[in-house]
C-alpha cells in the first residue's frame, strides 16, 4: 500500500515536471521570454521544495502562488502593458515581424509584366537504394536558351524551421555543356542525333545532368509532362515546400522565382521590393540606431505612420501595408479624456454605470426589505409559502428570466406589456428596447427582479437578530410602529448590511450579464466613433470594444477603459473596508 | 548547463519540424465531407494530406484571427466576403492573382466581393441575397412592380394579417428600396470602395425612404422586426415577406405553400428595381501560412473547377459563384433559378472595415428614425449620413 502511494507520488512529481518542462521550452521557443522564465523559476523552486527538507511548509502554498500568478498577475501586467499600445485591428504584430512580412513574403514581391518567364524541369539525384534525395538541380528553358543551376546556398529557416529564403544561379547551356565557375555539367539526352529537332523538342529528351565529379542528376519532374506526374507528390510536399518555393534563381542581375501569377507553373523575374537599412540618428551625444525599410525599386524610404508601414502604389495613392503594435505612451488615456467623439459616450457610459448600480441598490433593497418586513410579521399565514416563492426569481438562472423579460414582455409587438396593457389602453406600443430612456428603464425592471430577492433573504436574517426587547421597550414608550422602524429597525438593520450593499453597488457596477443578455448595450449612442450604446454600462464597453466592435477589435482601449474599472472599483472595496469598521465601531 | 538548455530547445524544435506538409482546412459542417473527398484526390498526386477541421460559421473569424496572430490557424478558411475587410487590415489574408481565376466563368458579384483595393482575396463559391417569400394562399402571382407590390399589401392587410413584413429598422432587409432608386452605401469604382462617399441619401435613397414610408402608412407595423415577420409568415398571417434562403427549411416544416421571387424582378420605375446586398462565400488562405503554394493550388486546382463546386452544391446546395455549375443547377431545379437570379441581381456587401459605422448609425437610428415617425425620410437620411461621415476618422 505504501509503495502504491510512493509510486503515485513520484508519478505525479514526474508529470508536473516534464509538464512544466515543456511550457517552459515552448514559451521560449515562441519567443515569450518574461513567462517562460517565471515558468521556469517556478520549476525550480516547486523541485526544491519537493526535495528539501526547509522548503517543506512551501509544497502547500506553491501551486495556490502559481496559480495566483498565472490567472490573476499575469493577466493584470498583460492588461496594464496593452493599455499603453495601439494593439487591435491593423496592429497586431511586433515591428520585427511587419518587417520581416514585408522582406520575406512573396505579397511584397513584384513580377514585371514583361519580365522574362522560363519553364522548368527538375534533375534530382538518386541514392544507392534509388530513393529520390533532396540533392537537386533545376533546367530551366524557354524557346531560345537552356539553364542550368548549381548548388542551393543560403538557406535560413524560420524559428519553427520552415524555410523561408534559398539562393542559387544558374548558367547557360552552350551546345549541352554549362561551364560554372568551379565545375561544370553535361547535359545527357536519350537520343543523340538533335541537330534537325526543333528546340523545344531538345528539352524533352534531356534524361540527366551530370557533374564534373560524374554525379548524375536524372530527370525527376516536370509540370507539363504526365509521364513523371507519378513523382510530384515528392516534387511538391519536399522539394518544392522546401526549397523551390522560397528559391531565388540569379542570373546577371535578373532574379527569378516560381511565379505566383502562373500559379507556380513557371518560373518568372522576380524582384523583392523592399530592404531593410539601418540608419543612425544623433540624438543628443548618443547614436541611436534604427531600422527602415526601403522600396529597392523606387529606392524611396517607407512611410511610417499610425503604427504601420505605408508604400505609394502605381497611382501615387498612399497604401497601408503592414501595421504593428506601437507604444503609444498615455495615448489611450488622453483618447479617452480629449477626444470629444470619445469622451462624450464614455462620459454618458461613465455616469449611467453609476447610476444603474446605485439605482439597482436601491430598488433591490427597498423591495427586499419591505418584503422582508411584511415577511416578519408574526401575524402573517403561511409565511414559508410566501418566502419560497419570493425567491424563486433569484434561484432561476439569470439567462433564462432574462430572455424571458426580453421576448415574452419588451418585445414591442408580441410582448406581454405593449400586448394586453398598453395597448389595449389605446396608447401607442412602447419601444421597449428600442428607446434610449425606455431601454435603460427596463434594464432597471430586470435588475430588480433578479436582485430584491438577494436583498429579502439577507435583510430577513438581519431583522431576525434584532432583539425583541427593543421593541417592547420602545413600545412602553409610546413609539408609533412608524418611529419604531427608523430609530431601531433601519439603524441596526444597516449594521449587518450597509457592507452588503456596498458590496452590491460594486457588483452591479461590473454586471455584464444583465446588459448583455437583455439590450446587448443597444440602441446604438448617437453621435460617437466608438461602438457605444445607451444601456452599456463601462464592462460591456470595455468587452465591445475588445472582442466584437463593428469596426474591428481594439484592444488597447479596451484595456485603458478596464484600468480606470479597476481603479474605481478598488476605490470602492477600499470604502467598503472603512465603511465597515465605522459601523462595527458604531455596533461596539 | 547552458548546452543542456541549447539540446533540448534544438529537440523541442525539431519535434515541432517533423509536422512537415500538411494543410489545415477550415470549413464549417456542411463543406467537410466533400472536402475529405477532394482531400484524398490531393493527397495521392502532392503527398500532402489535408486536415479538414469543423469550426462554426459564426466563430472561423474570430478563431482565426487569434490563431493567426501566433502563426497558428488554418492555411485554408471558408468564410463570407464581408467578414474579410478586418482580416485584410491585419495582414492575415494572402490575395490571389488575378489570372488564378478565369474571370468569365464567375458571376461579376461574386468576383467583385472578394476584390478589395483591387486584389482578389479569395476564390467564391457560393452567393446568395435575400429575395422575397409569398404565401400562395393569399398570392398567385409575384408583384413585378411597386404599384403591385402596394397594393397587394393593402389588399391582405386586415386586424389580424399583414400584407407585407419585414425587418424594417435593419439596413440589410431595407437596403433594397434605398438602393433600388440609386442609392448606395459607398461608391465603388470597380476596383475599391471610396469610404467617403456615402449615397443613403442622395435623392434616390430618399425616394426609397419614402417608400419604405408609404408601407408603413399602409399598415406594416413600424416595428416590424425579423421575429415579427417570421413568425408572422410561419403562421400563414402574412402575405409577403421579405428573407433569405436559410429560411426555406424552416417554412418547408411550418407547411407553408409558398413561392419565392427575386427583389431584382420587382420594379419601382422604369430600368431600375429593387437591389439587395449579396452574400459570397468563399476560400481564402492565411497569409501567416507556410504553405501558401500548396493551398492555392487545392483551390484553384480541385475545389474551384466545374466538378468540384458541383460536389460542393450537392453537399451544401447554395447558388454557385461558377456560371456553368450555376446553368447546370438551375437547368433541373426551379427554385434553384430564382436564387440565382435573386443573388446575380445584388450588389455584393460592402468588405470594408467601415462597414460597422453604417451599420452601427443606419440600424441604431437611421431607419429607426424615419420609421417610427419622429422626423421625415429625407431628414432621417441625411442626419444618419452626416453622422456616418462624422465618424470616419
Amino acid at each position: 500500500m505504501n509503495t502504491l502511494k510512493k509510486v503515485l507520488i513520484w508519478l505525479f512529481i514526474t508529470v508536473i515536471n516534464v509538464l512544466l518542462f515543456w511550457v517552459f521550452f515552448t514559451l521560449l521557443a515562441f519567443g515569450n521570454y518574461g513567462l517562460g522564465i517565471v515558468v521556469g523559476i517556478f520549476l525550480a523552486i516547486a523541485d526544491w521544495a519537493v526535495f528539501s527538507k526547509k522548503g517543506y511548509p512551501y509544497r502547500y502554498t506553491l501551486p495556490a502562488m502559481f496559480f495566483l500568478f498565472i490567472l490573476t498577475i499575469y493577466p493584470m501586467y498583460y492588461t496594464i502593458k496593452t493599455a499603453f499600445t495601439d494593439y487591435g485591428t491593423g496592429h497586431l504584430f511586433t515591428r520585427d515581424q511587419a518587417i520581416q512580412t514585408l522582406l520575406t513574403d512573396p505579397r511584397f514581391n513584384y513580377e514585371p509584366q514583361e519580365g522574362k518567364t522560363l519553364d522548368f524541369r527538375v534533375y534530382v539525384r538518386y541514392d544507392e537504394k534509388f530513393q529520390p534525395t533532396e540533392d537537386f538541380r533545376i533546367l530551366l528553358y524557354d524557346n531560345e536558351s537552356i539553364f542550368v543551376t548549381e548548388k542551393l546556398s543560403d538557406i535560413r529557416y524560420d524559428s519553427k524551421g520552415n524555410t523561408i529564403n534559398a539562393n542559387t544561379r544558374m548558367y547557360k547551356a552552350q551546345d549541352d555543356y554549362i561551364n560554372l565557375d568551379s565545375s561544370s555539367y553535361r547535359l545527357i539526352r536519350s537520343v543523340s542525333e538533335t541537330t534537325l529537332e526543333p528546340f523545344s523538342a531538345r528539352v524533352d529528351n534531356i534524361s540527366a545532368i551530370e557533374d564534373s565529379q560524374k554525379i548524375r542528376y536524372s530527370y525527376f519532374y516536370s509540370i507539363n509532362d504526365p509521364s513523371v506526374a507519378g513523382n510530384s507528390a515528392f516534387y511538391a510536399s519536399v522539394l518544392r515546400q522546401k526549397y523551390i518555393g522560397n528559391l531565388e534563381i540569379s542570373y546577371d542581375t535578373l532574379r527569378f522565382r516560381l511565379s505566383d501569377r502562373n500559379i507556380y507553373r513557371k518560373f518568372s523575374e522576380t524582384y523583392k521590393k523592399y530592404d531593410i537599412l539601418v540608419t543612425t540618428e544623433n540624438i543628443g551625444q548618443r547614436n541611436v540606431y534604427k531600422t527602415i525599410v526601403v522600396n529597392k525599386l523606387a529606392s524611396r524610404n517607407l512611410t511610417e505612420k499610425d503604427g504601420a508601414f505605408w508604400d505609394y502604389d502605381e497611382n501615387g495613392n498612399l497604401v497601408r501595408l503592414e501595421g504593428y503594435v506601437q507604444d503609444i505612451g498615455t495615448g489611450q488615456f488622453e483618447k479617452i479624456f480629449k477626444d470629444p467623439k470619445i469622451t462624450g459616450p464614455f462620459i454618458k457610459i461613465f455616469i449611467w454605470t453609476f447610476t444603474y448600480a446605485g439605482l439597482s441598490v436601491l430598488f433591490t433593497f427597498a423591495i427586499g426589505l419591505m418584503l422582508a418586513l411584511a415577511l416578519n410579521d408574526k401575524g402573517l399565514r403561511g409565511r414559508m409559502i410566501y418566502r419560497t416563492l419570493l425567491i424563486l426569481p433569484w434561484a432561476i438562472p439569470a439567462f433564462i428570466s432574462v430572455l424571458v423579460w426580453r421576448n415574452g414582455f419588451f418585445n414591442e409587438t408580441y410582448g406581454f406589456i405593449n400586448k394586453f396593457v398598453v395597448t389595449p389602453l389605446g396608447f401607442e406600443p412602447l419601444k421597449w428596447l428600442n428607446d434610449p430612456f425606455l431601454a435603460k428603464v427596463a434594464v432597471l425592471i430586470v435588475n430588480t427582479w433578479l436582485g430584491f430577492p438577494y436583498m429579502m433573504t439577507v435583510t430577513l436574517g438581519s431583522l431576525q437578530s434584532i432583539p425583541e426587547e427593543l421593541y417592547e421597550a420602545s413600545s412602553i414608550d409610546g413609539a408609533s410602529r412608524f418611529k419604531q422602524f427608523w430609530k431601531i429597525t433601519f439603524p441596526l438593520l444597516m449594521v449587518s448590511v450597509a457592507p452588503l450593499l456596498v458590496m452590491s453597488f460594486a457588483f452591479n457596477f461590473n454586471n455584464f450579464v444583465n446588459i448583455y443578455l437583455l439590450t446587448a448595450g443597444n440602441p446604438a449612442m448617437a453621435n460617437t466613433n466608438t461602438y457605444a450604446g445607451e444601456t452599456d454600462i463601462l464592462i460591456s464597453y470595455t468587452y465591445k470594444l475588445a472582442f466584437e466592435g463593428g469596426r474591428g477589435q481594439d484592444f488597447g482601449f479596451a484595456s485603458a477603459i478596464s484600468l480606470i474599472i479597476f481603479v474605481i472599483v478598488a476605490g470602492i472595496s477600499y470604502a467598503n473596508f472603512k465603511f465597515t469598521k465605522s459601523f462595527e465601531e458604531v455596533s461596539r | 548547463m547552458k548546452k543542456l538548455v541549447l539540446i533540448a530547445l534544438l529537440v523541442s524544435l525539431s519535434a515541432i519540424a517533423i509536422f512537415g506538409a500538411k494543410l489545415v482546412v477550415w470549413t464549417s459542417e456542411k463543406q467537410v465531407p466533400f472536402m475529405k473527398k477532394m482531400g484524398e484526390q490531393f493527397t495521392k498526386k502532392y503527398g500532402v494530406t489535408l486536415d479538414v477541421q469543423m469550426v462554426n460559421f459564426g466563430d472561423i473569424k474570430s478563431k482565426f484571427l487569434t490563431a493567426a496572430q501566433a502563426g497558428e490557424g488554418p492555411d485554408i478558411f471558408v468564410l463570407a466576403h464581408d467578414n474579410m475587410g478586418e482580416l485584410v487590415a491585419n495582414g492575415l489574408v494572402e490575395p490571389f492573382e488575378f489570372s488564378a481565376v478565369d474571370r468569365k466563368n464567375y458571376y461579376d458579384v461574386a468576383i467583385d466581393a472578394f476584390t478589395m483595393n483591387g486584389k482578389l482575396y479569395g476564390i467564391p463559391y457560393a452567393i446568395e441575397s435575400i429575395l422575397m417569400f409569398y404565401n400562395k394562399d393569399y398570392i398567385k402571382d409575384p408583384p413585378k412592380t411597386a404599384e403591385q407590390l402596394l397594393k397587394y399589401q393593402k389588399d391582405f392587410t386586415t386586424k389580424d394579417t399583414f400584407g407585407l413584413l419585414w425587418d424594417v429598422n435593419n439596413l440589410y432587409f431595407s437596403y433594397p428600396f434605398l438602393s433600388g432608386f440609386g442609392g448606395y452605401v459607398f461608391k465603388w469604382d470597380g476596383k475599391q470602395y471610396n469610404v467617403k462617399d456615402v449615397g443613403l441619401a442622395n435623392a434616390g435613397a430618399i425616394k426609397g425612404g419614402n417608400l419604405i414610408k408609404t408601407i408603413i402608412e399602409n399598415g406594416m407595423p413600424s416595428s416590424s422586426n425579423y421575429g415579427t415577420m417570421d413568425s408572422a409568415f410561419k403562421d400563414g398571417l402574412c402575405a409577403m415577406i421579405i428573407n433569405g434562403p436559410w429560411a426555406i427549411p424552416d417554412y418547408n416544416n411550418a407547411g407553408i405553400n409558398y413561392g419565392v421571387w427575386p427583389l431584382a424582378s420587382i420594379e419601382l420605375e422604369k430600368g431600375k428595381s429593387l437591389k439587395p446586398f449579396a452574400g459570397v462565400q468563399g476560400f481564402m488562405v492565411n497569409a501567416k501560412s507556410k504553405n501558401k503554394a500548396l493551398a492555392k493550388e487545392f483551390i484553384i486546382n480541385y475545389i474551384s473547377t466545374t466538378e468540384g463546386a458541383y460536389t460542393i452544391y450537392k453537399e451544401d446546395p447554395r447558388t454557385p459563384a461558377r456560371k456553368d455549375v450555376a446553368e447546370k443547377v438551375i437547368a433541373t431545379d426551379e427554385n434553384a433559378k430564382v436564387f440565382r437570379d435573386a443573388a446575380i441581381g445584388a450588389e455584393p456587401m460592402p468588405n470594408v472595415l467601415e462597414m460597422g459605422n453604417i451599420w452601427s448609425v443606419m440600424n441604431g437610428e437611421g431607419l429607426v428614425n424615419f420609421t417610427n415617425g419622429t422626423s421625415t425620410p429625407e431628414q432621417a437620411l441625411k442626419d444618419a449620413v452626416s453622422k456616418i461621415l462624422a465618424n470616419l476618422k
